[in-house]
């Protein structure tokens, strides 16, 4: 079970910086929401636990290893355990869903195998691309064109593939931001009840504050790459929420 | 795996999308590499010879400078050799070149533009755009039809026959002026540039002309007010495009007499002389490269004029 | 910026006017004199009645040869696009800058060293490669191979593959880096390598653009095959000429027609792949 662990990290992005000196800290098996308005630094902290960035101060520790001691070999072995949901879900449109799905398995197989799986998926990978996709909902779209997938519907495919790595922790950035607000909820009831099964580590960024306090027993909140507070969903005030925002808006009106 | 599931996915897998068009056109393709490589006899062992060897180590010796040919370079020789080779004809061949390009691909552009109004389907009917006041008679809409049909059925001849054969063809017919190969030249690439503006026309946002349509205007009247400014920036994309193409072919089209780069290495190679041959064929493909340079500048600057 | 594309015009007016006077494009000599009248009449009149029977009374059947010349081109069209898409895929993705700039976290070491300062060598040396190959035309690849070897059967089509691969290699590396690269490094952040992220996430993306960009080409290949035939090889080209010698005009057209029925149906076939393909 994935532990995941950020001491003191700043990242740059040319000058400016994304996030200052955070502290993080998930625990196996544990569920968090970060919550924050755009350009808090949501998305980098997520970017930093599968070492998608680095730190230029500070260090990312996953399990007993950091990543800047790892080979490339070993960064691979760790990434290949986290899954990830990008908002902009990343899939290949011209491929199957089950093709998609099955691409999960990339980091875990060798050479000609993974790409095998990918582009002819043997009875095996089917069969449990067809029981994931089953949980999520869409068990009928396993041979469909993902580019003829509705958003929600593609989504799903998303959640899926990460969950076909046989993940320790999934990793979502906005999965709310990209589907209507009827489905915002089923999205984020599915994944924190898919964690909760499967016993894996969640870290979701969202915009959604009564999302985040209804399904979420800790959260996060962020404000100029900082983080502003850390604490139980029930620990938390109206407003400590307040001084998340409006501070964020008197900082936007001093620019 | 459960039984069930089994079912399903076998059920699934069944049903699924399938492209059949994709598929069969692989199939087909292959199937007829496959019978292209092994009925017909092309003769691939020849190749592989010591004979073939030694006639490539001999054409090797033999495109190199004559002067060089038996002594170590020498950078001053190799000036001489070039200067006595490039004369003042080969570089007004070079410059014709470039200019039968030039007029091809304007008279085509003109030739393709022209014929683009009646082969674009929204713009070649009775009734462009809007159903106008009253219905048009039978014979009218058929009239159309058929342009619209004939127009496009010679656009692709145009296009099916190489420049090389047009030119060819209307050298008997013209004599050896400078006529034929720009003839040839436009009347391919104006089959190619008619085609594609056509669909440019076709694609272009119907708002505007329907509602110049609404106000009456004619069907000249739309296509110059509605559709020439937005449908202008992909035809000179498309132009200079084919223009690349051109400079490449009035090279080649000297080959049949005209003078163009194209006489001078044909000549070279009659009369043996590989060394001025070889370097006629790289200045052929100096030229194109830097009409391919020309053309990516100009696309550029009409990207940006968006 | 309308300005820059008045400026494009007013240049193409220019050059237009220019290159008309440099080659003495005197309207007058549009009109053919004395035998070429004869000819252009006679050539043009036998349009809407091409030849149905042989008319050169060597014996042989008109539909024999055109069956034959069209096979051949098509033969030859095939047998060098197949040798120009193995040259097209490799030095294509040779060339494209994609395949080696796949980022993998910003990795340090020697890695990092190769993407930055070998990487642009090699596909730089590639892309010079591929702009010699394709800078020489088909039928000067066919005057050297006649220079050297003479020209054969295999020849012809080396010459034809030769230039193809050439360009088929640039639009492909045009086509694989205009490809989007999110679920690519969606695979690299799940683990994988920057080689599996390309085959498994960015090839399939640039696929069926590279398919139908191919499908055009080889309508190409079929003019460029009937033109060799102007060499000597047996293909449309060929009969062409040698009706044209005998002033068998009738028999032209025939094989004109039969040449604009091949590529007919290559480009109603390709219309049908684009749609499939492309704006699925």
């Amino acid at each position: 079970m994935a532990r995941f662990q950020i001491e003191q990290a700043t990242v740059r992005y040319g000058t400016f910086p994304a996030v200052t000196g955070i502290d993080f800290n998930l625990d196996p098996g544990e569920s968090v929401g970060i919550v924050g308005p755009s350009g808090a630094g949501k998305t980098t902290l997520l970017r930093l636990l599968n070492g998608a960035v680095r730190p230029s101060v500070g260090r990312v520790k996953v399990d007993d290893s950091y990543l800047d001691m790892l080979s490339i070999g070993g960064l691979r072995a760790v990434r290949a355990r986290v899954g990830v949901i990008h908002q902009d879900l990343r899939l290949v449109p011209n491929l199957r869903a089950v093709q998609n799905v099955v691409s999960g398995q990339i980091g875990r197989r060798g050479f000609f195998a993974s790409l095998r799986g990918v582009f002819f998926p043997g009875r095996a990978d089917v069969a449990r691309a067809h029981k994931i996709l089953e949980r999520v909902g869409i068990p009928e779209k396993l041979f469909e064109r993902t580019d003829s997938l509705s958003g929600g519907q593609r989504q799903r495919v998303a959640i899926a593939r990460a969950l076909f790595q046989s993940p320790d922790a999934l990793l979502a950035d906005e999965p709310v931001s990209s589907v209507d607000p009827a489905r915002a909820r089923d999205t984020v009831a599915l994944l924190t009840q898919i964690s909760r099964e499967r016993e894996l580590s969640l870290c979701v960024s969202l915009h959604n504050l009564e999302l985040a306090r209804e399904f979420f027993p800790r959260l996060i909140g962020m404000r100029g790459g900082r983080i502003v507070f850390d604490k139980p969903t029930d620990e938390l005030h109206n407003a400590d929420f307040e001084k998340l925002y409006d501070l964020s808006r008197s900082e936007i009106l001093n620019d | 795996m459960s039984k069930s599931s089994a079912r399903a996915i076998a059920e699934l897998r069944r049903t699924r999308p399938r492209n059949w068009v994709g598929r069969i056109t692989g199939l087909a393709l292959l199937a007829l590499v496959v019978v292209s490589w092994t009925t017909h006899n092309f003769g691939w062992r020849h190749l592989f010879t010591a004979r073939s060897a030694e006639n490539f180590a001999r054409f090797r010796r033999e495109i190199t400078p004559y002067p060089l040919q038996e002594r170590a370079f020498d950078w001053d020789i190799f000036t001489t050799w070039l200067h006595t080779a490039l004369t003042d004809k080969v570089m007004a061949a070079v410059v014709a070149t470039l200019a039968l390009s030039i007029a091809a691909i304007v008279l085509a552009a003109v030739i393709g533009a022209i014929l683009s109004l009646f082969a674009a389907r929204t713009l070649a009917t009775a009734d462009p755009y809007l159903p106008g006041p009253n219905v048009p008679h039978a014979a009218r809409r058929h009239g159309w039809r058929a342009l619209c049909a004939i127009t496009r059925g010679f656009l692709i001849f145009m296009r099916a026959i190489p420049e090389y054969v047009w030119a060819y063809l209307f050298k008997a017919m013209l004599g050896l002026t400078a006529w034929p190969a720009v003839l040839a030249l436009a009347l391919h690439n104006g089959g190619i540039l008619g085609k594609l503006n056509a669909e440019v026309i076709e694609n272009v946002d119907p708002k505007t002309p329907r509602a110049l349509r609404a106000l009456g205007a004619s069907r000249l009247q739309i296509a110059a007010t509605a559709i020439a400014p937005t449908a202008l920036n992909r035809f000179l994309l498309y132009f200079f495009y084919r223009w690349e193409t051109c400079v490449r072919e009035a090279t080649v089209l000297g080959m049949l007499g005209f003078v163009s780069l194209g006489w001078f290495i044909t000549d070279a190679q009659v009369r043996t002389n590989y060394d001025e041959m070889f370097l006629f064929i790289l200045l052929g493909a100096g030229i194109i490269l830097v009409g391919d340079l020309v053309s990516a500048g100009a696309r550029r600057l009409i990207r940006r004029a968006k | 910026m309308r300005g820059s594309r008045r400026i494009v015009l007013l240049a193409i007016v220019i050059a237009g006017v220019w290159a008309a006077f440099y080659l003495d494009l005197a309207p007058g000599q549009l009109i053919p004199r004395e035998t070429g009248w004869k000819v252009a009449r006679e050539f043009f009149s036998a349009a809407i009645r091409p030849a149905a029977v042989d008319e050169s009374g060597l014996g042989v059947s008109l539909w024999g040869r055109a069956a034959k010349g069209a096979w051949l081109t098509v033969v030859f069209a095939a047998t060098s696009m197949s040798l120009a898409l193995v040259l097209g895929l490799v030095f294509g993705l040779l060339a494209s800058a994609t395949i080696w700039e796949l980022e993998d976290s910003g990795s340090n070491g020697w890695r990092h060293s190769f993407r930055r300062f070998v990487a642009p060598v090699l596909y730089t040396t590639a892309r010079a490669f591929i702009a010699l190959l394709r800078s020489v035309h088909e039928l000067l690849w066919a005057t050297l191979f006649l220079a050297a070897v003479g020209l054969s059967d295999a020849t012809a089509v080396l010459a034809i593959a030769i230039p193809y691969g050439g360009t088929l290699a640039k639009v492909f590396s045009e086509m694989i880096d205009e490809a989007p690269r999110g679920a690519a490094h969606a695979l690299i952040g799940a683990g994988a390598s920057t080689t599996r992220a390309f085959f498994a996430a960015l090839l399939p993306l640039a696929l069926p653009d590279m398919a139908a960009y191919s499908f055009y080409r080889f309508e190409c290949a079929i003019r460029s095959a009937a033109i060799l035939g102007f060499f000597g090889i047996q293909t449309l080209g060929s009969f062409i000429v040698q009706s044209f010698e005998l002033n068998l005009y009738r028999e032209v057209w025939t094989y004109l027609y039969v040449l604009f029925a091949l590529v007919l149906i290559v480009d109603w076939w390709s219309g049908l792949l684009r749609r499939r393909l492309v704006a699925a």
